[in-house]
This record gives structure tokens, sequence and C-alpha cells, in this order.
């Protein structure tokens, strides 16, 4: 069930202000490219956007996730291309949450083998407490606890992507 | 890959077969760490993490013992950081176990 908000839309406006002005200063005079992960990351992809004031061309990937059906689908891969091609380019990885970073870890070896001139990482979330392989999150709104949270894009089995907050979740077994 | 009876504990086979899914290269339990000796240097004692991801010079240990149970682990794992303290180890606990399932959309239950 929901649980308590932990970021409020005033939080994430402050946090998305912040993260356009390192943005911007770091990417002065160039035009990078946004890469964001559906489906989690749209809706901190459309903001972020347009926190930067600079020129932003911005692409979509989706990949498979380990669940019930992993067996079939055997190892990670990705199910949704990139439509521009990012060779030479500045790319910034925008990412609702990373947690574990298994898949971020997958996707910068796919993205890198491309050959962009830059590749960094900017997250909204970072549970690095959960980190099981090492991710460089050279931008990052906040860092965050074990709570599981949904809203401003994260969900819970497709719900709740709505919410203009963060909010806790908890699992009706744990009751 | 290994099967399930390969591992100590059917945890163990589950977080296996997520590194395998994400592609992320392991070993299981492929070094003993000696943490104490007695006074003439006899080693007493010793810890072995579960995994080992040479690509990211990462251990992993996992326990799926209650929170409270789990105090001789955690004292290891400190002993372990005191002693060798180059070495980059994690541990994971069973509510960590069981987010990290519910956010692959499964139960525990199934899964172990």
């Amino acid at each position: 069930m929901l649980g308590e908000t932990l970021f409020t839309e005033a939080d994430i406006e402050e946090a998305l202000a912040r993260l356009g002005r390192e943005l911007a200063a770091d990417y002065a005079g160039r035009s990078p490219i946004l890469v964001t992960v559906l489906r989690g990351g749209f809706m901190f992809l459309a903001d972020l956007m347009r926190a930067v004031p600079l020129p932003l061309a911005v692409d979509f990937l989706s990949v498979s996730a380990y669940g019930p059906e992993a067996g079939d689908l055997g190892t990670v891969r990705v199910l949704k291309d990139l439509q521009e091609p990012i060779t030479g380019r500045d790319v910034i990885v925008v990412e609702d949450i990373i947690d574990t970073g298994l898949t971020l870890n997958y996707l910068l070896g796919f993205l890198q083998a491309r050959r962009p001139a830059s590749l960094v990482v900017c997250a909204l979330l970072d549970r690095s407490v959960r980190r099981i392989v090492d991710i460089d999150v050279k931008y990052k709104g906040f860092e965050v606890s074990d709570d599981f949270m949904v809203g401003y894009g994260l969900d819970h089995q497709q719900l709740f992507r709505e919410l203009p907050y963060i909010a806790s979740f908890s699992r009706e077994s744990d009751g | 890959m290994r099967g399930p009876e390969s591992f100590a504990h059917p945890s163990e086979a589950v977080c296996a077969r997520v590194l395998d899914f994400y592609r992320v290269r392991w070993e299981y339990e492929p070094t003993s760490f000696p943490i104490d000796w007695d006074a003439k240097g006899v080693i007493i004692s010793s810890f072995t993490p579960d995994f080992y991801l040479p690509d990211q010079e990462q251990y992993i240990e996992l326990t799926t013992m209650s929170q409270k149970l789990v105090t001789k682990k955690n004292r290891k794992v400190r002993r372990l950081r005191e002693v060798y303290p180059h070495i980059n180890i994690k541990i994971f606990y069973q509510r960590d176990l069981k987010d990290l399932l519910f956010k692959y959309g499964l139960r525990p239950e199934e899964a172990m």
C-alpha cells in the first residue's frame, strides 16, 4: 500500500533545477543526447530536459528485466534500440532510480561499444546501499534508503507512475 | 552454469541466476580468508564470501537468516574488512534479497 511521501513536487523541482544547472555548465557549447530506459525514466527525462538550457536530443532504450519468465529469455537483452547514432556524441544516460546497477552496467557496456565521445549517468534517485555492480553516477538527485518507492515514473505492477511526487510503498505481506 | 544443487543455499542459486541474466561474471566461494589466528599464528577462523565478481573486484555475502541472527556473520565481515582493508565486500541480508525478488516480480517462495 502507498506510504508516506518521501519527495514532494517541490523537492523534485529543486533537484531538477540543480541538475539542470550542473549539466548546463558541464556541457556548455555542446549538444548532448539524453538516453533513457523505458519505462520508468520518461517523466524524469521530460522534466530534466526542460531544466537544461541547451540544445538536446533524446532517445530511448528498452531492455528485458529479470523476472518470472527470465528463464525463457536467457539473458538480458535490448528490446528497443536507439534510433539515433551516438558515435562521437556526448551521451547522458538518464535513469529514474539505480539500485543494484545490474541493468545499467549492461547498458553502459552496450552504449560504450558504439564509441560515444563521452558517456555519463544522471539519476534522480540513487539507492547505493543496494549496489551489486559499482556505477559512477555523475549527476544525482537524491540518495535514497531501502524503501520501495513509487510515483514520478516509478511503478508497482505498472501503477502509480502518474503521481507527481515519490512515496514509499509497502508490500501487503509485510503488514 | 551451475545447478541449484551446487550451492549451499537456494538463495545463492537465485543470486547466480540473476547475475547470469545480467551477464555479470561471478565465481562461487573462490577464496577463504583467514581472519583470526592464535598466539602461535595458527589460523583459528576463516571467512569465505559466497560470490566474487571479477570484473568489479567485488565480493558478495548473502545471508537469509533473520536480522537478529546475523550478528556472527556481521562480525566476520567486519573482521575481514579490518584484516583486508583493500577487499571490497557487500553483505546482502534477508530483506535485501526479498526486496530484490519483489522488484523482479517474484515471490521468495517461488524463487528459492
